[in-house]
């Protein structure tokens, strides 16, 4: 910063110099006339090209005669003595110029410029210290070693599925087919490779997609997630019943603490025509694998037990919309439509009958087939 | 720092250009010595700074730093260095400093190089450059500042234009910004002598070379632009009547008008008002086309962004220069005094005619240009106003002007012989006419247009000998003393039969291209032949490359003559830019003698072809070529510094006195 700034003064002085240059020397004289100098080159020109014999003697009598001519017409044309500059008039023009050059030009950066950030060269952002980077500067760092050593299959393996994690599909599809191509195939990079595909498709089990997930499939029968999208390629095509019942085989398949429990009942509740959870809203990960494991009944009292539970919370937070539509939504999916319909009344008492949020509550009612008691 | 340094540097540039713009021209009224002085040191000055903040400009794009804005929305990092240091300017905040750059490096020659100028026409000259300085440089920092930062900075950009990315970008838009801003000397010259409300003799010998260096940065920048047009568009044309294109074309046409008057003014005192007023419009014709090209008013690969307020801005610029201009020479033009007078059939009377001519074809392209856009404002609809229309009017225009240029330079100052300087053209008359047989009869026997073209062609460049052979005495002497005399020939001759020579060469171009090319649409497989113009191309096959920022298909074919002698190869790619997703077609060229095979490859088909366009294009190097040897006559007579008088010869006796 202060390198900058006594940087910058030095170029404000500098060019503060530039305007007051012609007041530190002495003053040079008017010159007038210029056309008869231009006259006179003329002529010795001529002599010139006469003794190269450029021109013949005739010829250059004939062009003296007309530039004599004109150095005539100039002669008359000169203006008499030039008047005597007002000195103060002088001064305060120069004043102000040189005024001008610091208030405008340091004003104006001052406005303009930002010179409190300072450069950023990508290569020396990107040689800093790793934990100083970002996520973003990480990856750049990675994709500047692939680009030297594009042969390096550990780098592709580790960088494909961050691709995949930060949304850059595009680069996680060819990162996969690198680290296939390089590595060899194993089930993980191949499902990756599916996922990828999947996503660049705009969250659609392509062909392309699909045939990923098979080959991952090939090299391990128990890939939770090709299962999993297997099973939502059929959910796509409109077969959600056999794509229920993949999911709820995978789902038995897999172990406790597997995250992908949690995709599949979100995934279950999706075509069964009910939105999913709301992240951070809904029922937490480990209640979701808690009810994984129960019997039906278990599971439909914890169920019922967390419906209770938002009922509940629900009567001492009136004005949570969202609270509302959830707690509608659970009755209606129950098939208790009658708690539905008075959650609905509760909610839109709560809310104030008039307001737009229970206008909001009672047409997201009417989605489900869940209207008032009676009519207003 | 560096970047803040530059931006810096860019105001400081803008406080010194509005001193510059002021204070001289307040000098130059008060008579005072030093306040005139102040005009040299603040040119050079604002150069140095403006310098300073172009090449901070370039830093930051050559260590890709992101935290510029500008850098980001235009660079990548992994583009290759060359393409990070033109992308500089490939974009519209980086050109119009590249533009500003040129603007004040001429400010800073005029002031180096004129101190035996008559001081308050060198004072009044740097101020009207200081506005135009100013403008432009309020300009930037108002609407285009290529400082903005971003904090934090992003990590990679969004990548150049693909198309921009060759090596084109680094060759044409400086030549051509030479040429555009090249003319505002002349224009700053013509408004300080309207100022003054003199103009002598130190005025024409002044301002020809600059119009001649800015006619020659311009003919080589618009000759530039149609060839990388032509090789990097991919469908082989190379001049559209593009409105772009007119912009660049209608300064080349009133520059080269205004550097015939200049000829006539520096020489025999003649056509000062024209002059002047040539001056004034050709590079009102530049801002013009700075105007159409960066207001967004037009779309094309030049409109970088479209932005209401940049528009309006240039609109601005130009009204009060072009205005302020055209209005101080309504008020001054009548007491410049007219000088020598000259009898219709003369040098003279020749010049006068090409500027008839010049102008009018400048008026036309202007008409073509305009007149879309202003039935699409008024009215909304969009018309095009294309090749037929450019092609009826101005190439009327043209035929005419060609046919007589030959005669001007044969023609002798202030009074000529038409009869005896049509003799001296017999001997080109009889090649241009027997080349125009020759064509009709041995190669394209339906063309008649053709023939004629090639005619005029031949035509040109005959008369252009015909005239140095004339000058260094051939008939008359014998050879020997001719070849020695010929040496002894000062550049400007030389710079006359060049720049004339370049235009038949160009013709010839022109009218070969356009009556024989031959053009085939095809599909192919690989392993399938086509027969083009007694070549045989086959096609071996595609294969995937990477470059450093794209992915490309390339398409191979081998050339064989039809004797069957392998001729090389030729490769024409679908190339996709990985930053922006954006697909290009690379075209194939080769060159055989001055003619060339143009290859470019369209999308596969369904059963594993490719479609195929190729065009053959006999002499169609020729057409850059001519431009180039235009620029070399430029070079000649502008290395030819003799002072130039133009007395005229005595009747009955032929000067030898080179024109």
């Amino acid at each position: 910063m202060i390198v900058f700034w006594i940087v910058a003064a030095l170029m404000t002085a500098a060019a503060c110099l530039a305007v007051i240059l012609p007041f530190l020397r002495p003053q040079a004289s008017l010159e007038t006339g210029h056309d008869v100098e231009v006259y006179r080159d003329q002529l010795a020109e001529i002599d010139r090209d006469l003794a190269r014999r450029a021109i013949s003697p005739a010829e250059a009598d004939e062009a003296k005669a007309e530039i004599g001519r004109r150095i005539l017409r100039a002669a008359e044309n000169r203006p008499g003595g030039t008047e005597r500059a007002d000195s103060s008039l002088t001064r305060i023009a120069a004043t102000l110029a040189i005024l001008l050059v610091p208030v405008l030009g340091l004003g104006g950066y001052l406005y303009l410029g930002s010179p409190a950030i300072p450069d950023q060269a990508l290569a020396a952002r990107l040689d800093a210290n790793p934990s100083t980077n970002s996520v973003e500067e990480l990856i750049a760092r990675a994709e500047r070693h692939l680009v030297e050593n594009p042969q390096d299959g550990r780098g592709w393996d580790v960088l494909a599925p961050i691709y995949l994690r930060v949304g850059r599909a595009e680069d996680a599809v060819i990162a996969f087919r690198n680290t296939i191509s390089l590595n060899g195939p194993n089930a993980a990079r191949e499902a990756g490779l599916g996922d990828a595909l999947f996503q660049l498709a705009g969250n659609v089990v392509t062909a392309e997609s699909r045939e990923a997930f098979e080959r991952a499939l090939g090299l391990d029968g128990a890939n939770p997630k090709a299962r999993f999208f297997l099973a939502l390629a059929l959910a796509q095509q409109g077969d959600t019943e056999s794509a229920a019942g993949r999911w709820r085989a995978l789902f038995d398949d897999l172990p406790q603490d597997s995250p992908w429990r949690g995709t599949i009942v979100q995934a279950l509740e999706r075509v069964h025509g009910a939105p999913a959870p709301q992240p951070g809203s809904g029922p937490s990960a480990e209640e979701i694998e808690a009810a994984a494991d129960m019997t039906q009944e278990d599971r439909a009292a914890m169920i019922e037990g967390m419906v209770a539970q938002l009922a509940e919370r629900m009567r001492d937070n009136p004005d949570d919309v969202a609270g509302w539509q959830r707690l509608i939504r659970s009755y209606s999916v129950l098939g208790r439509a009658d708690d539905a319909r008075a959650a609905l009344q509760s909610g839109v008492e709560g809310l104030g009958a008039e307001s737009s949020a229970a206008q909001e509550l009672i047409g997201f009612a009417a989605g489900l087939g869940i209207a008032l008691p009676e009519s207003r | 720092m560096t970047v803040e340094i530059g931006h810096l540097a860019l105001v400081l540039a803008f406080a010194l250009a509005v001193v510059q713009a002021t204070v001289p021209m307040l000098g130059a009224r008060l008579g005072d010595a030093r306040l005139m002085a102040m005009a040299a040191p603040t040119a050079m000055a604002g150069f140095a700074l403006v310098t300073l903040s172009f090449c901070s400009l370039v830093a930051a794009y050559v260590t890709s730093d992101f935290s510029v804005a500008n850098v980001w929305q235009n660079s990548h990092s992994l583009k290759p260095m060359l393409y990070k240091v033109t992308g500089t300017w490939g974009n519209h905040e980086g050109s119009m400093l590249l533009w500003v750059l040129i603007l004040v490096l001429f400010g800073a020659l005029v002031a180096m190089f004129s101190s035996n100028l008559p001081a308050t026409l060198r004072a009044n000259v740097i101020a009207v450059q200081g506005w135009i300085g100013a403008a432009f440089l309020l300009f930037i920092l108002a609407t285009s500042n290529p400082f903005v930062r971003l904090d934090p900075a992003p990590i990679e950009g969004r990548d150049l234009n693909p198309i921009l990315q060759d090596i084109g970008l680094a060759v044409h838009p400086p030549l051509l910004y030479l040429g555009y801003v090249g003319f505002s000397i002349s224009f700053s010259f013509a408004v300080a002598a309207l100022i003054e409300g003199r103009i002598d003799a130190a005025w024409a010998r002044w301002v020809r070379p600059w119009v001649l260096a800015a006619w020659v940065f311009l003919t080589g920048g618009i000759a530039m632009g149609s060839y990388w047009a032509y090789y990097e568009l991919g469908w082989g044309g190379f001049w559209f009547w593009d409105p772009v294109e007119n912009a660049s074309f209608m300064p080349w046409l009133a520059g080269t008008a205004l550097l015939h008057s200049a000829l006539v003014m520096e020489r025999r005192s003649a056509l000062k008002i024209w002059t002047v007023l040539l001056a004034v419009l050709t590079f009102s014709l530049s801002l013009l086309g700075t105007f159409l090209v960066r207001s967004g008013v037009l779309t094309s690969v030049h409109a970088f962004a479209t932005d209401p307020a940049r528009g309006v801005f240039i609109l601005i610029i130009l009204g009060i220069f072009i205005g302020g201009a055209l209005t101080l020479f309504a008020l001054r033009a009548s007491e410049l005094k007219a000088g020598g007078i000259f009898q219709p059939i003369s040098r003279e009377g020749a010049l006068v005619l090409n500027n008839l001519f010049l102008s009018t074809a400048t008026a036309t392209v202007l008409i073509g240009t305009l007149y879309p856009l202003v039935i699409e404002a008024l009215t909304g609809d969009k018309i095009s106003v294309g090749a037929p229309f450019f092609n009826l009017t101005f190439g009327l225009l043209m035929v005419p002007l060609l046919v007589i240029v030959p005669f001007g330079p044969l023609l002798a100052w202030k009074r000529g012989d038409l009869s005896a300087v049509s003799q001296r053209l017999f001997a080109a008359l009889g090649i241009g006419l027997a080349i125009a047989l020759v064509s009709l009869v041995f190669i394209d026997r339906v063309s008649v247009f053709a023939a004629l073209g090639c005619g005029l062609a031949a035509w040109l460049i005959a008369g252009s000998v015909t005239d140095l052979a004339f000058k260094s005495g051939y008939p008359k002497v014998g050879a020997a003393v001719a070849i020695r005399r010929l040496m002894g020939l000062p550049g400007a001759a030389f710079g006359t039969v060049f720049a004339h020579a370049g235009l038949g060469v160009t013709l010839l171009g022109l009218v070969s291209v356009t009556a024989l090319e031959v053009e085939k649409f095809v599909t192919m497989k690989p392993g399938e032949t086509l027969d083009v113009a007694g070549l045989v191309l086959n096609f071996d096959g595609m294969m995937p490359l990477r470059g450093a920022n794209f992915v490309e298909d390339q398409a191979r074919f081998s050339i064989a003559g039809a004797d069957g002698k392998s001729l090389g190869e030729i490769v024409s790619a679908k190339r996709v830019y990985t930053a922006r997703r954006m697909p290009t077609t690379e075209a194939g060229i080769r060159t055989f003698g001055f003619s060339q095979l143009y290859v470019s490859v369209g999308d596969p088909t369904e059963d594993g072809g490719i479609v195929v366009r190729v065009w053959w294009k006999p002499n169609v190097t020729l057409i850059w070529l001519g431009a180039v040897v235009m620029m070399v006559g430029g070079v000649f007579s502008l290395a030819d510094r003799r002072l130039r008088i133009g007395a005229p010869a005595a009747r009955r006796r032929q000067s030898e006195r080179p024109a």
